[in-house]
């Protein structure tokens, strides 16, 4: 199967190259460097730039340059650079977005040598907000409110639902599962002891539900009853800030669905990325 | 960065200047504007455009708060013409709305328009004239604050400023863009790629979502209605200004001139701070991308990170099909990424589960407003994830062994989104506490299918100027009933819009509205006049979506002697009579039609001539009125003529057993056509002699992008089946079996 593909991608590419070179008219040809690494990348570059009839590229992958041919009357070196580097390829006329290069395979991902440094420090890509581990509470913390372990944990596993990450989420609802058993009953105080006993049972059971699978459709079921739940005891204990207990209407088969976040926009656990802002405010519960 | 307090202190200070502003007014600054007819190439073809001293954009005019403007315009072309100031506030009579607030400026003449500058901010203007706009009347008005201006912000109004209007260019006449539309020609969805057709979505596996679609009587969904050629930032499609070095913050004046196109705006560079949003100061956001509405205008700061490079600037169009670009900085051209096609199908399915069976939108009780919940969202595939893993013929061979799965339709739910409840005025914004308040209402209706867009299901033309009182508030909550996205743009007033921010609700002129929300805005009435309220679409505009606020009791305008008159124009304006004819030259004859329409009303006559007598000549002729919102029913009278000489079977007889000389035959008719679930048209006719005929039919079943599928079957047992094949803008290829006629190939032409 792949070495079929392979043969049929040279064959596509020689045909293109003999075809396209005896049709374009008004021809022109330009030596331009095109930075890349290997084999691989020489199809991307020139699969990016060659326009049927319009432009051709061939690049060399040891010396780095390509012969541009194209139509002077239909088109100019720039715009095949410009798609060249949309694709991840720079040239010494375009940069390729980031997000284009970081795509390329490793193998393709060459010294970029015409990228400056950049002049201030960059609010460079924040990975550590999609890890929801660096958000574990300390022991510490435990002093001042131990429920606060297991609403930090909830909001943990509801962010991997809105990332659609179900093994995440699994991961997730086992930190819950233990900061659940780690809260010690007898230091509650009365009022939010009432709660905790109504509310214990289905919150383990939910829990346990949603670790044991990854299939984020059945967590989001579990994640349903979980986050009405959580509300009755967040309602009491309250959190150290303000938090958003918000609805979504198509969730649940449109019957509708709550889940409890830190944050006033919403990201919507039940359809994560699909339908990410659906939903709204419903309550602001403040400490 | 901005201190707060201060200019809560200083606003007092700050409406004392504005209102003895004319105090300052010394400096009076005079531009002479020659309007003339001009050709230009913008796609490789030479068109017809409107250039001002020469030039398209129209020449930047730049004022500071305090001067008085002076503005003449020459008009050289052959029509009338006409300039409105987008967003100042100014006399009514300076307003430039013909026919409004003015007579047109008729060719050969020289109007001057003049009036004091009583605000800063970015702007812009724009011909108010029929569709001059779309060919090259826009131009951007700069008014600056003065360096003493108690709410100047250092850090930013003293940046460099660099003015960037955005356009889009078609080489169809507008005109012919107009009348297109109203024709539900699907000419622009199959240049776009947008034709939504059951093949597509068959591959695509929406099949039931195509189904449910046409069920609901929905023609293919888009996120705006025309093909353009280009789509340009100054004028030009990619610039560069390399006047700028690393490290420096720029501040960007973006109006969006546009005649119908949304802009999404991206920076190569990181994220943008916008600041100011029409002409009116906002407190900084950092977003990584807004989408400008029609007519909007946006302040924003960039800034440039890096040595010897310039950054991409990306004015993307909402459909996404083009964009246009301009390079900040000097040096090699750091790319940003282009916005991923929409996922139509996608977008569909929402659009389905919205839609109720009358036509209604239904927003599940989701209370959407300012723009904060985009529901196309779920069209976005850098937020909801690619629609299917790549090609084969796509992938880098390698890849596939350690690919990463969980990437896949992941999509990024990390990016920053402006939408209007981010807003926030510097200054406390509240109106008068003991003023009256006038509450209004408008739901913004619109039926794709025949390209009526109104408020309250009536256009201009069937409404009457809504009076208002000098010193009160009127307050506006708008519903978005429609299936398309409105920019409501209010002459001669900035509206506060309730967003959620109290005392510091910011204040616009143009409230972009989505389908399905409902926004608050509020105004306090202080000039008098007769002020313009539409939607800036400039098609939607010309189909009927405006109403006129009047002051009651105004002084009369010297510049518009017989109002009344001139507001019949004005109504006439935006319902025109729209020409639609088609004619198929096939081998069994000729089979066409011709119609003209406007709002509500409808003449058309079809025929059906064969090459001999034995084949027949047929016609029938229609005058009919759409009644509802949703125009699906249209009772009409009709008169219908046919000969055909066979010898014998004189006599016919339809399903019902009535008799006929199909052969010879002149009627009258009284009926009614209903559209169907599916888009097929029920037309059920009472002719004179008592025979009734009761007929199913539908003629653009799309089965690929450009292949339409027809049929007809009627009670006088006549059938039609057809495929419609559309090669051209104009022209198609079509094969059909007709019951009289036989079967028939044939080029069809249409206008």
């Amino acid at each position: 199967m792949m070495n079929s593909i392979k043969i049929l991608m040279a064959l596509t590419v020689l045909l293109s190259h003999t075809v396209c070179i005896a049709q374009i008219k008004n021809a022109q040809s330009e030596s331009v460097k095109i930075y890349g690494n290997c084999g691989m990348c020489e199809s991307t570059i020139e699969k990016a730039g060659n326009v049927n009839k319009v432009a051709e590229v061939d690049w060399n992958k040891d010396t780095k340059m390509a012969t541009l041919t194209y139509d002077v009357g239909k088109t100019n070196p720039d715009e095949i650079l410009k798609r060249i580097a949309l694709a991840g390829y720079d040239s010494d006329t375009f940069l390729a977005p980031d997000d284009a290069y970081s795509k390329l395979p490793e193998c393709c991902q060459y010294e970029r040598v015409n990228k400056s440094e950049t002049s201030k420090v960059e609010a460079a890509e924040d990975h550590s907000k999609h890890n929801p581990m660096t958000k574990l509470p300390t022991e510490a913390n435990q002093e001042t409110n131990q429920l606060k372990a297991v609403f930090d944990n909830y909001f943990a596993l509801k962010d991997a639902l809105v990332q659609s990450d179900g093994t995440l989420a699994s991961a997730q609802a086992k930190e819950l599962l233990n900061a659940l058993n780690a809260v010690q009953m007898n230091k509650l105080s009365h009022e939010v002891h009432m709660v905790w006993m109504k509310v214990m049972k289905g919150l383990v059971f939910d829990i346990e539900h949603i670790e044991e699978t990854k299939d984020v459709g059945h967590q989001r079921d579990h994640f349903n009853t979980l986050s009405d739940n959580m509300y009755q005891l967040l309602k009491v204990s309250k959190y150290e800030e303000p938090v958003y207990y918000q609805h979504c209407p198509m969730a649940n088969s449109g019957k509708g669905a709550n889940w409890l976040s830190k944050e006033n926009a919403v990201k919507n656990p039940y359809y994560g990325s699909q339908m990410l802002t659906c939903g709204k405010t419903v309550e602001t519960i403040e400490n | 960065m901005i201190q707060n307090n201060i200019y809560k202190k200083l606003l007092p200070i700050a409406i004392v200047l504005l209102v003895t502003n004319s105090l300052f007014a010394q400096k009076v600054v005079r531009y002479d504007l020659y309007v003339k007819d001009t050709l230009v190439n913008f796609s490789g073809k030479e068109r017809r455009a409107i250039a001002v001293n020469g030039q398209i954009p129209m020449p930047t005019l730049t004022f500071t708060k305090g001067d008085t403007a002076e503005i003449y315009v020459h008009n050289q072309l052959k029509e009338s013409t006409s300039l409105h100031w987008h967003g100042l506030f100014l006399p009514n009579k300076e307003d430039g709305v013909p026919f409004l607030t003015q007579m047109p400026i008729e060719p050969g003449t020289t109007h001057k328009y003049t009036f004091p500058i009583i605000q800063h901010g970015t702007h812009w203007y724009h011909s108010h004239s029929g569709l001059q706009e779309q060919i090259g009347m826009y131009g951007s008005m700069i008014l600056k604050k003065r360096d003493d201006d108690p709410t100047f912000r250092k850090d930013i109004d003293d940046l460099p400023t660099i003015p960037i209007i955005l356009s889009e260019w078609t080489d169809y006449k507008p005109e012919n863009v107009h009348r297109m539309l109203h024709n539900a020609s699907d000419w622009f969805a199959i240049k776009k790629g947008t034709t939504q057709s059951y093949s597509e979505a068959i591959r695509e596996g929406h099949f039931k979502t195509k189904l449910t679609n046409e069920w609901k009587r929905m023609l293919a969904m888009d996120v705006s209605d025309i093909y353009y050629d280009k789509f340009l930032i100054n004028g030009k499609n990619e610039s560069q200004l390399s006047q700028f070095k690393a490290g420096d913050s720029v501040r960007l004046q973006i109006s969006n001139g546009g005649a119908s196109s949304y802009f999404w705006l991206t920076y190569a560079g990181g994220k943008m701070t916008v600041i100011a949003n029409d002409g009116n100061d906002v407190d900084p956001v950092e977003v990584d991308r807004l989408i400008i509405g029609v007519s909007e205008t946006y302040d924003v700061i960039v800034t440039i990170p890096a040595e010897n490079t310039s950054y991409e600037f990306l004015a993307t169009a909402e459909d996404r099909t083009k964009s246009a670009s301009i390079y900040i900085g000097s040096g090699i051209k750091q790319l940003v990424s282009p916005l991923p096609k929409l996922k139509y199908f996608e977008g569909m399915k929402m659009m389905n589960g919205m839609m109720k069976m009358n036509g209604d939108m239904n927003d599940m009780g989701m209370n959407m407003s300012l723009q904060q919940m985009d529901m196309n969202t779920v069209m976005y595939p850098e937020i909801s994830g690619e629609k299917k893993p790549m090609k084969m013929d796509e992938m880098p061979e390698m890849e596939m062994e350690n690919m990463d799965h969980s990437k896949q339709g992941s999509g990024n739910a990390d990016i920053v989104t402006l939408n209007y409840a981010m807003l926030k005025s510097p200054t406390i914004t509240t109106l008068p506490k003991d003023a009256p308040i006038r509450e209004l209402r408008f739901e913004l209706t619109g039926n794709m299918n025949r390209y009526v867009w109104s408020m309250d299901n009536k256009v201009l033309a069937e409404s009457d100027k809504i009076l208002i009182k000098k010193g009160e508030i009127v307050r506006i909550t708008m519903f978005n009933n429609s299936m398309m996205r409105h920019p409501m743009h209010l002459h001669g007033h900035d509206f506060r819009v309730i967003n959620g921010k109290g005392e510091y609700a910011p204040l616009k002129n143009v409230m972009d509205i989505m389908p399905m929300e409902t926004n608050v805005i509020e105004f306090e009435a202080n000039v008098e006049g007769d002020w313009f309220f539409h939607c800036h679409i400039l098609y939607h505009m010309m189909a009927g979506m405006n109403r006129v606020f009047s002051y009651e009791e105004q002084e009369p305008n010297p510049l518009l002697p017989d109002k009344e008159w001139a507001y019949k124009k004005l109504q006439r304006e935006s319902n025109q009579l729209h020409l639609m004819a088609q004619n198929d030259f096939a081998t069994n004859g000729n089979d066409g039609m011709a119609m003209v329409q406007n709002t509500r009303w409808s003449f058309g006559t079809e025929w059906r001539l064969g090459y001999n007598d034995m084949h027949g000549y047929e016609t029938e002729t229609h005058i009919g009125r759409y009644i509802g919102r949703m125009q699906w029913l249209m009772p009409f009278v009709g008169f219908d003529w046919r000969y055909r000489k066979l010898g014998r079977n004189e006599i016919e007889k339809n399903l019902f057993g009535q008799k006929s000389t199909k052969d010879n035959r002149t009627q009258f008719s009284v009926g009614v056509a209903y559209t169907l679930p599916m888009l097929v048209i029920l037309q059920t006719e009472v002719y004179h002699d008592g025979n009734v005929r009761i007929q199913l039919r539908r003629e653009d079943i799309p089965i690929t992008k450009r292949i339409r599928a027809g049929f007809m079957v009627n009670t006088d047992k006549e059938y039609m089946v057809g495929l419609n094949y559309i090669a051209g803008k104009n022209f198609g290829f079509r094969t059909h079996y007709d019951s009289d006629m036989g079967f028939g190939v044939g080029l069809t032409l249409n206008y």
